[in-house]
Parts: structure tokens; C-alpha cells; sequence
């Protein structure tokens, strides 16, 4: 696989705040789902890989070339970004349009046109976008990127707001542009959504590598993970003490008014838990399990990897 | 010309656009009560004093219309569609200030007629009012050079431009000589007063000599700088 972007050594800060720590990682063709929870620094990562920000440390290239020396290399790189912003007095035809005619696209009008059917958006096209629901921007921000035909395609969240069908068809399209042999980086921080994409994902987490490889590896290291489960019993002290002994159970602390259980599988758990109770003549008043997030995978991630 | 003519049509809002003309239009008012029972030498002389006292309330609705030219695209997070697209950064930055001037231009024009008509009221010749059309011009040129790379570069863009014009411009040059003659209104100001042959309009060029010659190669230098200093800060500066 021949990689489109390479990304070296790259650090982004603002201030005292590091948004981006010492990444190194190369994109090729076909689609990948870049990971991570909110704040983990994918959006400016794309950014930067994007050409809108420079690199406070490393370098980042499209294709051999450094998007902020060679705006030439935009003909072949398009961004879809994450904010909702769009010209609000345009309709999205006349959107379109200008992206095409700013890409320096040939039948900017008749690339407009295809690029809105692509994302099913003519039967909107005359109507300004500021009328437009979140998930329409978010198609015709779409259609921009399409319009001039990219080899690379950056998109930032870009299924926020979309409803169902919206969604469905969106995932197609991305499937579809990978299939083409595109270079499509998809950046989310629903696992689900992204594993409709693609089987090649790279988390990341407080800016940094959290894991590179297949959805598989991150179901893998949900599943493999201990799970914390917060318990309120009618005696927690006496369930503590039960629960202890029980298999799977890693580990068991008494907090004020309940008890916070670290088990291997919390589904096992969930399922023993009932007979442990009554064994003891326990009433169980709330079992809650915690730490689910996609988040607090990738933080198991990386702290794994220390 | 794409990207200039759509920057220029981002700026050009109805509700602001007729606000700018209308704070462009200041002199008018103030002309035409003064003159409407002058005599023919006192009305042309009551013009150029009063443009050119008065007229910066025109530098004002220049600023608020061009430093808005790539502030507001950064602003709204639309940036990316046209920073992101194969245009070499002089080319952008040159279609920035293109658009920027154009925008002044409107504003000229637009402030010009209304101060014209006052002028046609009360019989003022051709040629002092096609002066101050030509002041306003030039200093529409300089002004879109300068500001539309500080609406790029600095975060509260208007209050620093207010601070030049105010605090420069209006009372700093006043007295010292050398900051006259960087000023821009004053450059304008000593081009159109070289056409409507009046060597002081407003007692406002002290020590710079009225000349159409000299007055354009300063507002080139400024054009240039402006360009360059443009094109230097879409290369380094982040884009967002």
C-alpha cells in the first residue's frame, strides 16, 4: 500500500495546551476511521494535515508535498470540516458551484450538479443553506469536497446531525470513494459508525496514538478490559466481602454508599450477581455499570501501553 | 477574479451597505448647510475643508467594510472552502485586497453622489467635486491595502484601525510632521488637492506638497507592502 499522507513526529500546542503529542502515523488509499473521544485532538490533527494549521514540531505530507508550500496540492485534497459553517446566503448549488470554480474545475456547473446528486441533495440545491437542517449542511459540505474530485479526503465528523437514511447513505458514498482507491480519513467518536466504514482505524487519545489497526482490536480490548460496575446493596459491606471470592471478580472497594466492582466480564457479572445476593440474604437496591464509554477504552489503551 | 468578486459580495450585506453610505455621506450635510448662502469661491473652498475634515468619517466605513473581508470568513469557519483550493497564496492575497478596494470604491462612489449633489445645489464647478471623488478614491486604495491584512492578522482589527485613524490620522499627524506624511488621508488628500488646485484644503497637509505623481507612488508602496504582508501571513499564520 503506497501512503498518501505521512505524518512525522507531529506536535501541535496552543499556548501551554497540547493538542496534538509527537504522532507519527501514514494514511493510504481506502477508507480509515480515526478514533477518539472529543478533545483528543483529531480535529486538529486534521487541520494540520489539512494545511489550515502549521505543525509547532515534525512535518506532515499529501502526496510528497507540504500543503502549506504547495497550495497546488488542494486540486487533489479536499476537507469537510467539522464545524457546521456554510455561506448561509448561498443556496447550496451556488455552494457547490464556487468550490468548483475555486478548484478550477472544468463544467463547474454540470461537476456541481453531479457532486449534489452524489450526496442526494438536488432536490434542495436552490434553497440557501442557512435554511438548511445540520445534516443537509453537513451533505452539501460534502458536495464541496466532491466537487473537485479528490484523490484525499478529510472528513471531520462529517456524519454529525445526519439522520438515519442520511447516514446510511453517506457511509455508502465514503465506502465507496475508498473502494475507488481514494485516500479517505474518516475522523469520529462513534466506534459503531465508523466500523460501517471501514475495518482500519487509529484511535487517539489526549493527542495522542492510543492504537492503530482493525475495529476487531478495539472490540477486542473492550471486551478484554476490566469493567467497573457500581453496586448498592442493603449491606454492601457483606456483598463486598461475597463478591470477593466470586470468579471474575477482579476487585472490590467500598466507597460511601456503595460498592465499586472492577470485574472481567460484566456481563458474567450480571448474571451471578442475583444467586450471590440471595446466598447472603442481600437486597440489591441499584447495580449500575460504569466506565463504558468509548473513552475510557481508548484511556485503557493508552495507559496499557505505558 | 472568482474568489475577489465572492469576498466582495460576502462584505457587501444590504443593512451594513446602506449604514457605510450613510456614515460615508457625513460631509454632505454639514457642506450644504454651510454653503447654501455662499458665494461661488467660498462654497469651493467650504468643500474642500469640509471633505477633507470631515470626510473621515468615509476611513471609518472603509475600515468596518474591509477589515471584514478575510476576518469574517475566519470568523465563521468558512475559511477553509477558499484557503483550502489550488490558489497560490499572491493570488489570494491580491484577490483579497482587490476585493477589499472594491468594497471602498462602492462606498465612495456611493458617498460621493450624496456630498455631490449637495455640491451641484449650491453650484460648485466640476472640477472640486471630481477632486473629491478622486480623494476619496485614493484614500479608499490605501485604506483597503492596509486593512484588509490587519482584519487577517489582528483579533480586535476595528478597534485598531479606529485607533490609527482616530489617534494617528486625526490628531498625532496634526502636529508631527513625519506622521504626516505616512498618513494616508493625507496622501489622498494631497492628490486630489494637486487637481482641485488648493494647496491646503482643511489646513490639513502642513508640510507635504500637494502632487498627483507623488501621491500615487506612496499609495503603490503601501499597496505593496500591504501585499506582501498578506501573503507572508496566509503562508505562516494558521489559517484557524
Amino acid at each position: 500500500m503506497t501512503d498518501t499522507i505521512v505524518v512525522n513526529e507531529l506536535s501541535k500546542w496552543f499556548g501551554a495546551k497540547v493538542a496534538v503529542s509527537e504522532l507519527t502515523i501514514r494514511f493510504g488509499p481506502g477508507v480509515t476511521g480515526l478514533l477518539g473521544p472529543n478533545g483528543a485532538g483529531k480535529t486538529t490533527l486534521m487541520r494540520v494535515v489539512a494545511g489550515l494549521q502549521r505543525p509547532s514540531q515534525g512535518s506532515v505530507s499529501i502526496m510528497g508535498q507540504d500543503p502549506r508550500v504547495t497550495p497546488a496540492i488542494y486540486e487533489k485534497v479536499s476537507l469537510v470540516p467539522e464545524d457546521e459553517a456554510v455561506y448561509e446566503r448561498l443556496s447550496a448549488r451556488s455552494f457547490v458551484e464556487l468550490a468548483a470554480r475555486l478548484a478550477k474545475a472544468d463544467d463547474p456547473r454540470g461537476r456541481a450538479q453531479g457532486a449534489l446528486e452524489q450526496v442526494d441533495l438536488i432536490g434542495s440545491a436552490d434553497r440557501l443553506l442557512g435554511g438548511f437542517s445540520k445534516g443537509m449542511r453537513q451533505r452539501a459540505k460534502v458536495a464541496a469536497a466532491l466537487v473537485s474530485d479528490p484523490d484525499v479526503l478529510l472528513l471531520d465528523e462529517p456524519l454529525n446531525g445526519a439522520d438515519p437514511v442520511q447516514r446510511a447513505h453517506l457511509i455508502l458514498l465514503f465506502r465507496q470513494l475508498g473502494a475507488d482507491g481514494r485516500t479517505v480519513i474518516v475522523s469520529s467518536h462513534v466506534l459503531a459508525e465508523v466500523e460501517r466504514m471501514t475495518e482500519r482505524v487509529v484511535a487517539m487519545v489526549d493527542g495522542r496514538l492510543a492504537a492503530v489497526g482493525s475495529v476487531a482490536d478495539i472490540r477486542s480490548a473492550m471486551t478484554d478490559r476490566p469493567r467497573l460496575v457500581f453496586i448498592e446493596a442493603s449491606d454492601n459491606r457483606r456483598l463486598g466481602a461475597a463478591l470477593m471470592s466470586a470468579e471474575g471478580v477482579i476487585g472490590v472497594h467500598i466507597e460511601s454508599s456503595r460498592l465499586r466492582v472492577e470485574a472481567a466480564d460484566a456481563g458474567d457479572l450480571a448474571k451471578r450477581l442475583p444467586a450471590i445476593a440471595i446466598e447472603n440474604g442481600i437486597g440489591l437496591t441499584r447495580v449500575e455499570p460504569a466506565d463504558e464509554s468509548l473513552e475510557s477504552v481508548f484511556r485503557y489503551l493508552v495507559e496499557g501501553g505505558e | 477574479m472568482t474568489l475577489a468578486i465572492h469576498l466582495y459580495r460576502r462584505v457587501m450585506r444590504r443593512g451594513r451597505l446602506i449604514a457605510l453610505i450613510a456614515l460615508s455621506s457625513v460631509p454632505a450635510l454639514p457642506f450644504w448647510l454651510s454653503a447654501y448662502d455662499a458665494g461661488p469661491g467660498e462654497a469651493e473652498m467650504l468643500y474642500g475643508d469640509i471633505v477633507a475634515r470631515l470626510g473621515f468619517s468615509y476611513a471609518i466605513a472603509v475600515l468596518i467594510l474591509t477589515v471584514a473581508i478575510l476576518r469574517e470568513e475566519r470568523d465563521a469557519g468558512t475559511l477553509p472552502y477558499i484557503y483550502m483550493r489550488p490558489i497560490s497564496r499572491e493570488s489570494m492575497a491580491a484577490s483579497s485586497i482587490i476585493a477589499g478596494i472594491g468594497a471602498a470604491l462602492t462606498l465612495a462612489i456611493a458617498g460621493w453622489l450624496v456630498t455631490f449633489t449637495a455640491a451641484a445645489a449650491v453650484g460648485i464647478s466640476m472640477s472640486t467635486v471630481t477632486a473629491g471623488l478622486v480623494q476619496l478614491v485614493a484614500a479608499g486604495v490605501g485604506y483597503a491595502a492596509v486593512f484588509v491584512p490587519l482584519g487577517y492578522l489582528v483579533p480586535r482589527s476595528i478597534l485598531a484601525g479606529l485607533a490609527y485613524i482616530v489617534v494617528v490620522e486625526y490628531i498625532l499627524a496634526e502636529v508631527v510632521t513625519g506622521l504626516a506624511q505616512i498618513s494616508l488621508w493625507r496622501i489622498a488628500l494631497s492628490i486630489s488637492a494637486d487637481i482641485a488646485d488648493n494647496p491646503n484644503p482643511g489646513d490639513m497637509l502642513s508640510a507635504i506638497t500637494p502632487g498627483v505623481g507623488g501621491g500615487i507612488a506612496k499609495l503603490a508602496v503601501v499597496l505593496i507592502l500591504g501585499f506582501v504582508c498578506l501573503t507572508w501571513a496566509l503562508r505562516k499564520r494558521d489559517a484557524l
